[in-house]
């Protein structure tokens, strides 16, 4: 009965069209990645010269690559230190609430189905000099206009804060979810105990999420490094190259100016980056990861 | 009393939160209706003192957003179809048939595709697509749509068809079918529920999708709605009113969509990120 199931022609029919996109489209790229980050080709032409590690030699020596890289450093700090705090305090809140938690659990996760590009655009309409709501907002208690995309000293700020309004509630749910997990004797019984609602949050629910919590932290740093279109949308990289992060410079190199072996040697260190990067995340904090068992 | 002020203030805190998600819309939805820009900067918070919707219409026809609309609408569609049904028969394959070992090792290497940060890939992607000569038509956004769906795809297909019990195939090879036949009509129907929250990420992720889109076509006539109104922002950069109406259409579908989804959106997309 099992012939069938067995026909080796039928399986490798069923398995061929993924697997050869996957090939073409996931695996190819890296090993295409790898050999043109040591060439300096123009992306067109058909010759394609040999030069080396020249190209990592460049961009480690580039002031404005370091920015870029910089950028993405701001990106995982302002997740890590700004957002997760906030992610775990809003997710404790709503798992405690009875009533309306529906409500909060829909609305804050809807930010994160909508396109990047469109939230950047109505970012940057709040963030409008003149008539955006957040100069209103400050006019009211009688502060100048600031021109928050423009202005080097707070472009950045303003990326982030657009970015955390888009991926907070993302995480919220996730978080969310793994407390309505837990089983709610435990919290029944301190609460017999006499643990305060506080204490029970801190002490109990806390160390209990911790994995999920480090599986969002996780997921925000790799976040962190492919982070592109929201600069592209909402400055382009300015003002000056103060927003460029690595994605976008390695497009600014590869497709507009034709730098095709230098964009890829800058998107094999977004890779080697983020390796190092969880690496030394898992190796300092993760390593006492062990499963919970309730 | 005590009791019932400690109760409101998460209510306080959460509340506050939601005005802060939710006022963004709410001003751009304000804004799409008022008539020029002097009446938003009078006006910023409030509701509109007259409404006008001819900037719905000018949006529409005027910037082409329909143009983009319809794009985006097909591009998305055909790419998530056309994702599930080449990843079910691979997850059909590597769960339900029986090759021993290559079962395990294919899995495997299709997992690596979720480890991957794949706008690093873009590049060898773009010469990929160039050779291919599809640069600057819709398959330049189809083909590698659908690839890219393909690894989060057969991860949850995979999850639930292994969760189906083993008797129907072999009550199924009793009644003369074939594994294409198995595959078909059997286990295809029993996995329609998997299938259709995939099919929403993947139409959401394909939907929202904005860099491929933005360099791959160069065609005014081709453009998905994200890139459009991009460029319609960079065009009517001094018109906010309509400006608001273009960010309307292009969120109403998909809040719609979240509207009457959302359960299985959420369960969706979180379980391709924990997985990932």
């Amino acid at each position: 009965m099992n012939k069938s199931l067995r026909n080796p022609l039928v399986f490798t029919l069923f398995i061929l069209p993924a697997l050869l996109l996957f090939l073409i489209f996931f695996i190819y790229p890296i090993f295409s990645s790898l050999y043109y980050s040591l060439t300096s080709w123009n992306g067109v032409s058909d010759t394609v010269k040999f030069t080396g590690l020249n190209n990592f030699e460049k961009a480690l020596g580039d002031d404005r690559f370091w920015i870029s890289v910089k950028n993405n450093g701001w990106f995982i700090l302002f997740s890590v230190f700004i957002q997760v705090p906030l992610i775990v305090l809003f997710s404790l809140l709503i798992a405690n609430v009875k009533k309306l938690k529906g409500l909060y659990k829909t609305a804050v996760f809807m930010p994160s189905i909508m396109s990047t590009a469109v939230i950047g655009i109505l970012w940057g309409f709040i963030y409008e000099p003149n008539i955006g709501l957040f100069n209103k907002v400050l006019g009211v208690v009688g502060i100048e206009p600031v021109y928050w995309l423009s202005d080097e000293r707070f472009a950045m700020l303003s990326i982030l804060i657009t970015n955390a309004w888009q991926w907070t509630g993302f995480y919220i749910v996730m978080v969310l979810a793994a407390i309505l997990s837990i089983p709610g004797e435990l919290d029944e019984a301190a609460a017999i105990d006499g643990a305060t609602g506080f204490q029970r949050a801190t002490r109990i629910t806390l160390p209990l999420i911790v994995p999920i919590i480090s599986v969002v932290i996780m997921l925000s740093i790799a976040g962190a490094m492919k982070a592109a279109d929201i600069v592209i949308v909402m400055t382009k990289g300015g003002p000056a190259g103060s927003t460029e992060v690595m994605a976008t410079y390695m497009i600014k190199y590869a497709i507009t100016n034709f730098k095709y072996g230098y964009g890829n040697a800058i998107a094999v260190l977004i890779f080697m980056f983020t390796l190092v990067v969880t690496a030394l995340y898992q190796l300092l904090f993760a390593r006492r990861n062990e499963r919970i068992e309730y | 009393m005590a009791r019932s002020l400690k109760k409101g203030i998460p209510h306080v805190a959460l509340l506050g939160y939601l005005v802060v998600v939710l006022f963004p819309f709410l001003f751009v939805l304000f804004s799409s209706v008022k008539k020029d820009n002097n009446a938003i900067a009078l006006n910023p918070f409030g509701i509109p003192k007259e409404f006008v919707f001819n900037n719905y219409v000018e949006a529409w026809v005027n910037a082409k957003i329909s143009t983009y609309f319809f794009n985006s609408l097909y591009i998305s569609v055909l790419s998530s179809v056309v994702s599930i049904l080449l990843a079910s028969m691979f997850a059909f394959a590597v769960t339900r048939m029986r090759q021993g070992k290559w079962n395990k090792i294919l899995f495997s290497l299709v997992l690596i595709g979720m480890l991957i940060p794949n706008n690093a890939l873009m590049l060898p992607i773009y010469t990929i697509v160039r050779k291919l000569h599809i640069l600057n038509t819709h398959w330049a956004l189809i083909i590698p749509y659908i690839a890219n769906a393909i690894p989060f795809t057969i991860i949850i297909l995979a999850a639930f068809m292994r969760s189906l019990p083993g008797e129907i195939e072999e009550a199924a090879v009793v009644d003369g079918l074939k594994a294409p036949g198995i595959f078909a009509r059997i286990i295809v129907p029993l996995t329609v529920p998997a299938m259709v929250t995939v099919f929403i990420v993947n139409f959401l992720g394909n939907w929202n999708e904005f860099l491929l889109a933005n360099y791959f076509l160069s065609n005014d006539e081709l453009r998905t709605l994200p890139v459009g109104m991009v460029q319609f922002r960079d065009q009517y950069q001094m018109n906010y009113a309509q400006m608001s109406a273009g960010i309307v259409y292009s969120v109403l579908p998909v809040v719609i969509i979240y509207a009457i989804l959302q359960e299985k959106i959420i369960e969706g997309v979180t379980a391709g990120s924990v997985k990932g």
